[in-house]
This record gives structure tokens, C-alpha cells and sequence, in this order.
């Protein structure tokens, strides 16, 4: 009861600074979709006429578009811990009850779906823009998206847990963005390590379905058990640190500094 | 104190361990209850462990050692369950988020304490009303006034119908007006709600105005728990002032020192002012008896009213009363 109490109120916040800073959001989605403009083209021309039968383009659409979620996901928790620490609100949300790696999960679930919404969206264009059109099977896309970017936020959430205490990690914040460029846009076959981490083994399925066609119920039971144990693995170890690394900021006193 | 217990603290110890630095000791021992519905102030100079007294209340800081009971609840061992009894609003903070309006913040509050919207709707119109943010409801809190930014801080914590609240320094830079502003609408919120109340000034009017009882602490104990208005009588009824003909100089001026170090004088030469504490009996005989040695005219003798802020300053600098003659 509590939990959805304060899952509505998340996500009445989000919606709330959404639309009041429409011009905010409605930039960060153009610029994103410059970018990945950028990229594509970049790309199709790098790779020449080849590629439009190789497969690669639509690749870097479904890769573009996982990382992008993948960041909003992650900086769900990670800079809004940090946003929240430098606002003086921190202290506050720590008080709640539920206990601050409730809040940061409520926060995940609230922003999840309007991310999901913006992504969507986002690739309508993008598919509009390129021409790539992919199937659009989201009964099989958005379980998908949600339990890959799950494992994300993980990260984000050990990340979060490490800014409480340490402070100065904006830097290691921003890097591991562009860790996850490597985790959707290089190939598993080569690297099949990759499907234990968060995001690689998720895209890959994503992109079966978008790419290839097939229905989230014709992805081998295997497929979607491996995705699942990863993302759930991930998402409970970064909860599980997120708490200790509460813990410690309680001990040194460090939740109202930064 | 009136009724039962609400908050109980017992030992409470916390020391920052730093590399750099060594240990701080900032909170050593300190031991204070506070009764259901009263208004108690938590005083002390800078750095005397105020702040991380009421942290620890809020769970935020965890103590190194000690016991905190909030309305039976130990907030140390169940933090959780405690902060369901606490609410707080924190020194030099924000507290409230700049881009929801008044009543957004309110309702945000109330649903992270886990209240539903529907059950507090009532309580918030009322609280909008209270701390006269009735015409702001629906301004977005960064645009709003530093006073109105402390009063709707305040509100988000009364908003959470915790029965303690602590408050830290909560009329730090508000001008004259707001700071007395603000003072009403924590009596009575405090009155209306029956609210437990701790709080932390180094505005003495503020503390004297709203609180019963204070708990001084001073290098992180407690130094002085007592009412305001014992206080007051305490102090008052042992400072004097002797006005006497003529300058105070000489060999009287000698006796006086002696006997009494720390009075205070000023001559011109056609009348001296003598201010000085004198905790018993004896001490007022013997100021007497030099004056008359002296041949002094005394014109005239005064109890003088020390308010709060000499009192406290009396306090922390270890002029404690229970310190004989002066
Ligand atoms: N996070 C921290 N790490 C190390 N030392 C700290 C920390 N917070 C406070 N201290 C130290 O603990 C002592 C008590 O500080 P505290 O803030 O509780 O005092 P205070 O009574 O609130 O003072 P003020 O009136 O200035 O607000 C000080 O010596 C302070 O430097
Ligand atoms: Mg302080």
C-alpha cells in the first residue's frame, strides 16, 4: 500500500517536471535524436552500400535506441542522487519510511514509463527518418525493455551509492555512459562475455524481434531465462550496495554533504 | 513536563572518525527527555553538536553510541519504524523541491511519509491556510520568498502528522519580520496539532518567544535543562545593580575586585554603576559591609532582568550560577 502510495507519488513528480519543463524535455529528445542522426549516417556512409543488406543499419537503430533508455534509466538514480544531495532534498527522501533504496526504486518505476513512452516515440522518428522500418511487436518489445534496462539500473544504483559517499564520481558517472556504447554496439559472438553484463544480452533480443521478426514467445525459454537471471542479478547487487553504501553515509554523517 | 515521554535520549554518542583531522567528539553523552506537547530548545555555540543531535533523531546520522527512543520506537536499532514518528526540518537545507508548487511539495511529502492523497487533502488546505500560503498554492517553490520558502519547508514537515518535529535553526536568515512571523505559526501549529516540538536556535527571542523548556549543550553535552521561566528567575534574582555617589577608584575599587572578580563597573565622576551576580546571601552582606568601610552613598540598589541571551551566553562561558561569589 505504501509502496504504491509512494510509486504515485514519483510518478506524479516525474510528470510534473516533464510538462513544466517541456522545453527541457523536448530538447534533451532533439538532441538525442541528432545524434543519432549523426551516427547513422555516419554509419551508412562508412559502411557504404554494402551494409543495407548486411544488417548493420538497423542494428545501430535498435543499439541507438537501447542506450538510450539504458542512460535514462541509469541517470534515473545515479544523478538525481547527486541532483538530490546538491539540492538539499536528500536528507529528506532519506527520512521516508520505505527507506531511501525504495524511494530510488520507486523513482526507477516512475521514470520508466514515461522513458518507455519517449522511446517509442523517439524511434518512430527515427525509423521515419532512415527509412529502417523494424517490427513493431510491443507486446514483445516493452517486457523486453523493461527487464533489460532493470539490470541498468543497477548500476546506476551502485553508482548512486558510491556518489553518497564518495562524493567526486560525476566523472566514473559519465564514463560508464559510454560503457554502454560498447555493451549494445559490439558484436556478442565475439564477445560472449558481454551476455553477463547488463543491457548486451537484452539489446540482442530486441533486436530478434525487431530485426528478425520473431515474437518475444518464439525466443528460446533459455533466451529469456539468461536475460532475466542477469538483470535481476544485477539489479539485486546494486540494491544490496546502494544499502550498504547508505549505511556507511549514515555512519560518517555524509547524506547532507556534497 | 507535562504527560507521557515522547522523545527519550539516552548517552547519545558520535564521533566522526577522520584520518586528517583525528576524532571529533561531536555529541559526548548527551542525555534529555522531552514530554508529549512540549516545545523544547536545543541551544549551544557553534559547533556544540546541535545539528547532530537532531540528525541522529532523523536517522540520518546514525550514533555511535547511545539509546534514542521516539514514542517507545528505539530509532537506532529500528530506524525505519522511528521515522514514521519524526519529521524534520534541516539547517541551511532546501528541504523543499524548487520545481513543485506549494501544494505539490505538501502533497509529495505527505505520500513519501506514505499518507494518501485523499487522506491529507484536508490537513493541507488547512496547512495552506495556516502558514498564509493560501495565495501562493500554486507558485513553484524556487519563486517564492525566503520566509515562504522556510514556511512551506516548515508545513512539509507538519504535513507528515509525525507527533515530533525537530527543527533546526529554522528562522536562519529571515529578516526581523518573516523570523516573527514564522515564530506564530510554529506556536500555533504546535498548539493546534498538539505537536511535539524540538528546536535548535541561536536566535534567543525566537527560543524564548516559542519554547517552555531549554536544553543547553556546549562541547557535546548538556550543560543546562530547565525551564525558560526558571531560568529567568534564577539568573534574575541574582544580579544586582548599585548605584552609588561618586567614582568607584582607590582602595574601594581594590576590596571590590577582590572579593568579587568578575563585577562590573562604570564610574563618572559624579555616580558609579556596580553589576553584580550574587548567588547568596553572604555575598550581598559583604559587598554591603565594603561599601560601608568605604563611606559610600548608595543611592540606590536594583534586581536587574537578564533575558535569555545572557543567560545562555552566562551558561556556555561557565559563569554558572552555582559558581559562588563573583
Ligand atoms: N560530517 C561531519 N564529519 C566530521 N565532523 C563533523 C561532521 N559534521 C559535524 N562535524 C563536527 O561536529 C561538531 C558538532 O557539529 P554540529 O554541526 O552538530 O554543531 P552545531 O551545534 O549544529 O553547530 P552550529 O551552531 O554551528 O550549527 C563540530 O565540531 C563539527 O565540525
Ligand atoms: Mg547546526
Amino acid at each position: 500500500m505504501r509502496t504504491l502510495v509512494l510509486l504515485w507519488a514519483m510518478t506524479k513528480r516525474e510528470a510534473i517536471e516533464l510538462r513544466r519543463y517541456a522545453f527541457d524535455t523536448v530538447m534533451q529528445l532533439v538532441t538525442i535524436y541528432v545524434v543519432f542522426l549523426l551516427i547513422f549516417f555516419g554509419a551508412k556512409a562508412f559502411i557504404g552500400g554494402a551494409a543495407r543488406t548486411g544488417g548493420t543499419l538497423p542494428g545501430i537503430v535498435v543499439g541507438f535506441m537501447m542506450w538510450t533508455l539504458a542512460i535514462s534509466a541509469y541517470s534515473d538514480v545515479s544523478f538525481t542522487l547527486v541532483q538530490e544531495a546538491t539540492a538539499g532534498t536528500l536528507e529528506q527522501i532519506a527520512m521516508a519510511p520505505l527507506g531511501l533504496p525504495r524511494v530510488l526504486v520507486a523513482r526507477f518505476l516512475a521514470g520508466l514509463g514515461f522513458n518507455l513512452v519517449i522511446q517509442l516515440a523517439l524511434l518512430l522518428l527515427m525509423m521515419a527518418t532512415t527509412g529502417q522500418w523494424l517490427h513493431l511487436d510491443l507486446l514483445s518489445i516493452l517486457p523486453l525493455m523493461a527487464v533489460t534496462v532493470a539490470g541498468v539500473f543497477g548500476i546506476g544504483l551502485a553508482v548512486g551509492g558510491l556518489a553518497l559517499v564518495f562524493k567526486r564520481v560525476q566523472s566514473v558517472m559519465q564514463i560508464l555512459q559510454f560503457a554502454f556504447v560498447a555493451l549494445v554496439a559490439l558484436p556478442l559472438d565475439r564477445f560472449p562475455f558481454f551476455k553477463y553484463l547488463p543491457l548486451a544480452w537484452g539489446n540482442h533480443l530486441i533486436g530478434r524481434v525487431m530485426i528478425d521478426g520473431i515474437s518475444i514467445v518464439r525466443i528460446p525459454g533459455p533466451d529469456l531465462a539468461l536475460l532475466l537471471a542477469v538483470s535481476v542479478a544485477w539489479a539485486g547487487l546494486g540494491l544490496a550496495f546502494m544499502s550498504r553504501l547508505d549505511r556507511v553515509a549514515r555512519s560518517r554523517a555524509l547524506l547532507g554533504h556534497y | 513536563m507535562r504527560g507521557d515521554t515522547l522523545l527519550e535520549i539516552e548517552a547519545l554518542t558520535k564521533v566522526y572518525r577522520s584520518r586528517r583531522r583525528g576524532d571529533v567528539r561531536a555529541v559526548d553523552g548527551v542525555s534529555f527527555r522531552v514530554g508529549a506537547s512540549e516545545v523544547v530548545g536545543l541551544l549551544g555555540p557553534n559547533g556544540a553538536g546541535k545539528t547532530t543531535t537532531i540528525k541522529c533523531l532523523s536517522t540520518i546520522v546514525r550514533p555511535t553510541s547511545g539509546r534514542i527512543a521516539l514514542d517507545g520506537v528505539d530509532a537506532v536499532r529500528h530506524p525505519r519504524a522511528a521515522v514514521e514518528k519524526v519529521a524534520a526540518v534541516l539547517e541551511g537545507n532546501r528541504n523543499i523541491y524548487w520545481r513543485l508548487t506549494v501544494r505539490e511539495n505538501l502533497e509529495f511529502f505527505a505520500a513519501l511519509q506514505g499518507l494518501r492523497a485523499r487522506a491529507v487533502r484536508a490537513s493541507i488546505d488547512e496547512l495552506i491556510g495556516r502558514f498564509g500560503l493560501g495565495d501562493k498554492a500554486r507558485t513553484p517553490a524556487r519563486m517564492l520568498s525566503k520566509g515562504m520558502q522556510q514556511k512551506l519547508a516548515l508545513a512539509c514537515a507538519f504535513v507528515k502528522e509525525t507527533p515530533l518535529l525537530v527543527l533546526d535553526e529554522p528562522t536562519l536568515g529571515l529578516d526581523v519580520e518573516s523570523s516573527h512571523d514564522l515564530r506564530v505559526h510554529i506556536k500555533e501549529a504546535a498548539a493546534a496539532g498538539g505537536r511535539t516540538i524540538l528546536l535548535s536556535s541561536h536566535d534567543m527571542d525566537v527560543v524564548q518567544d516559542v519554547c517552555e523548556r531549554v536544553v543547553i549543550v556546549n562541547g557535546g553535552r548538556v550543560v543546562t535543562d530547565d525551564r525558560v521561566a526558571n531560568l529567568l528567575e534564577l539568573f534574575g534574582a541574582r544580579a544586582y545593580r548599585f548605584t552609588i555617589a561618586g567614582p568607584v577608584g582607590g582602595p574601594l575599587g581594590d576590596a571590590l575586585r577582590v572579593r568579587f572578580p568578575l563585577l562590573d563597573a562604570r564610574s563618572d565622576p559624579y555616580r558609579s554603576e556596580i553589576d553584580v551576580e550574587l548567588p547568596d546571601g553572604a555575598g550581598f552582606y559583604d559587598l554591603v559591609d565594603i561599601l560601608r568601610e568605604s563611606r559610600s552613598v548608595v543611592e540606590s540598589i536594583d534586581r536587574r532582568d537578564p533575558n535569555l541571551e545572557e543567560i545562555f551566553l552566562k551558561i556556555v562561558t561557565q559563569e554558572a550560577p552555582q559558581g559562588g561569589a563573583r
